[in-house]
């Protein structure tokens, strides 16, 4: 039993902090706080694959000489560090993108929140 | 009442991903099947021949570096173009809003 938890209690973080997000975005009126919930979806992601990526016991994706390259179980696996460091840069500019057409409805309506919004615009 | 039933939906939501979560395989189990030398269709898996062969490949220590860089080399580039495409609407969308907002002003 406590085998079982210490094995997947990071999984069963990301999935609280992906119901965290689904929160922002369902509950929250500003359009702000929904793409803030969109971010946390999104590091919870990542930092699922991040976690799914580790080995007990291994050193970081960096070459060292003590330890030789045959024994893969002494490093981590680096593909999702690779996948996900790609992951993040496109997320914070997607981010940019996001806040930039917030900031042009702002000066556009005057409101950020979503009902004023949808009666502003009829 | 709305309110009540997405609660009740995310609540849902959640048990049944933790629920799921528990056929996962642990945590750093090095014998896990994605650290594995094949994967279940028998196909080679990236991990184990990216940590045996990077440094001969690429002679760079950090194998990280050599997925990013070397062999993942063209998928990076079009996370630049990404990126700059990012910057480039973003411009002009600030410019454009500016423009509209001042002509309302007036």
């Amino acid at each position: 039993m406590v085998d079982f938890i210490t094995g997947h209690y990071a999984y069963w973080f990301t999935i609280i902090l992906l119901c965290i997000g689904l929160y922002g975005i369902l509950f929250k009126k500003n359009l702000v706080k929904k793409t803030l919930g969109l971010v946390i979806i999104q590091a919870s992601v990542v930092l699922y694959f991040v976690a799914i990526a580790s080995k007990w016991g291994a050193t970081v994706t960096v070459i060292d000489d003590s330890i030789p390259v045959d024994q893969v179980a002494q490093y981590l696996n680096p593909l999702p560090h690779t996948l996900m460091l790609t992951a993040i840069v496109v997320g914070v500019a997607t981010l940019g993108v996001a806040f930039t057409l917030l900031m042009a409805i702002y000066n556009r309506y005057g409101t950020l929140d979503e009902q004023e919004l949808i009666e502003k615009i009829q | 009442m709305q309110k009540g039933l997405k609660i009740l939906l995310l609540i849902l939501f959640a048990a049944i991903m933790i629920f799921a979560a528990s056929d996962l395989p642990f945590r750093g189990d090095p014998d896990n099947r994605m650290h594995a030398e094949r994967s279940v269709n028998n196909t080679r898996v990236i991990g184990n021949y990216a940590i045996q062969n990077a440094y001969r490949d690429a002679h760079t220590p950090n194998i990280v570096t050599v997925i990013l860089g070397d062999y993942r080399s063209v998928d990076t580039f079009g996370e630049q173009i990404v990126i700059y495409t990012a910057g480039l609407i973003t411009l002009l969308v600030l410019r454009r809003t500016r423009r509209l907002g001042r002509s309302s002003a007036l």
